[in-house]
């Protein structure tokens, strides 16, 4: 899990902690933002809004309960959610060319999870990964292409997974 | 038993058998093997979870990594360095509002503050923007301030449902939009939303604001236009 330094209750309540939630999870946020709304600008509105937010309910953030990063996703799912409210209201406000997802929120969210612990993995992990799994490709082609034994291929594989483990529990993922 | 080798050996495997990928010899061998070694079987335990995640992502995503642009950060501080300000200023008319219950006497004073802290030391510069023909019991109203960032712009919605999601974006000289963030009208509240957008207020031609049903559109005049009429664009 990803804690912020400050440890008391009401952390957000500064500028300054604002200031250092966003460096620390304004990338993830926004990830996930252009993720399931499709749409840069409407992305940079919900983090936008889900920082606000977060300000304004400050002092209601308890660490004890769970991470800020955590307290921050859900902030802005429901942001996502009301904005996709207003787009259905409003077909057509959308611009940019990232293709919208269409995938309900949780869904979206899981799939953005994978994908970003996919993009924290190490060229090696990642391309097994990709080529055996994705691709469907045998691994003695794999293991070719590579220049590798098939045996590294699998045991590739098998750390890669482990690695995924890994950076999954450091986003907040739980059995 | 067991020797440690043995065991990495059969471990190295696990990856693939949790993608559904181990055959013929290899596979029974790992399963003989798992049948009799609990450690290797923990470890397939805490593999699965993750092999089960695999097909929800979308491997043509796994190169685009979207990060924010820089003036996003300015913009969050900008507004939230807006909204405090308000607040404050509530808190001030909050407290001077008491003085004013508390007598004649208070009141005179009270009145003097308040015109002194909201009269004298709180100049309005902010360009106004008009919002015209619009439906009856509705009304809108912005004003726009230049700063570095872009545009702040404090906007004032009365009329419509308590709840309603308003989102607001400022359009460029060639219809380009930029996002000014989103707020809420409630019932009762007689407060000014204070939002900001990147777009350089001496560039910006339109104020737009959705409020779910209806879209309004306003126009700003650059110094020495004359007015033209705001309007409800069609949804």
């Amino acid at each position: 899990m990803i804690q912020l330094g400050t440890s008391t209750r009401g952390a957000l309540s500064r500028e300054r902690d604002v200031r250092e939630a966003y460096a620390a999870h304004s990338g993830e946020l926004y990830g996930f933002a252009v993720r399931s709304l499709g749409d840069s600008g409407l992305a940079e509105e919900a983090v936008q809004e889900t920082f606000v937010r977060a300000w304004r309910a400050g002092d209601r953030f308890d660490p004890k309960i769970g991470s800020l990063r955590t307290w921050l996703f859900a902030i802005l799912r429901n942001v996502v959610i009301d904005l996709g409210r207003a787009r259905s209201v409003r077909p057509g406000v959308a611009e940019g060319g990232i293709e919208p997802s269409v995938e309900p929120l949780d869904e979206a969210l899981l799939a953005w999870q994978v994908e970003e612990a996919m993009r924290r993995l190490g060229d090696d992990h990642r391309r097994v990964l990709v080529e055996t799994y994705y691709r469907g490709r045998p691994y003695a082609e794999v293991a070719e292409e590579l220049g590798v034994p098939e045996g590294t291929v699998k045991s590739r594989v098998y750390y890669g997974l482990r690695a995924l483990r890994v950076v999954l529990e450091e986003m907040g993922y739980e059995d | 038993m067991k020797t440690r080798n043995e065991c990495r050996e059969w471990r190295e495997l696990l990856g693939a058998y949790a993608l559904g990928h181990l055959e013929g010899d290899e596979r029974a061998g790992l399963e003989a093997h798992l049948e009799g070694c609990p450690g290797c079987r923990e470890e397939l335990a805490a593999l699965a979870p993750v092999a089960r995640m695999l097909p929800h992502a979308d491997p043509a995503r796994f190169e685009l990594a979207p990060t924010p642009p820089p003036e996003l950060g300015r913009r969050i501080a900008a507004t939230i360095e807006g909204e405090k300000q308000r607040s404050e200023q509530r808190r001030r008319r909050r407290i001077f509002g008491g003085f004013a219950f508390g007598g004649a006497a208070a009141a005179a004073v009270a009145a003097v503050l308040l015109l002194f802290v909201f009269d004298g030391s709180s100049p309005d510069p902010g360009q106004p923007v008009r919002f015209t023909d619009l439906p009856e019991g509705i009304s809108i109203s912005a004003k726009l301030e230049p700063h570095a960032y872009g545009t702040e712009i404090h906007m004032y919605v009365h009329g419509v449902p308590s709840g309603t999601l308003c989102r607001v974006w400022l359009r460029g000289p060639h219809g380009a939009s930029y996002p000014a963030g989103t707020f809420r009208y409630r019932w009762g509240d007689d407060s000014d939303a204070v939002l900001s957008s990147a777009l350089d207020i001496s560039r910006t031609r339109e104020v737009v604001v959705d409020t779910g049903k209806r879209t309004f559109v306003a126009p700003v005049n650059p110094p020495g236009a004359t007015a033209t009429t705001g309007q409800e664009e069609a949804t």
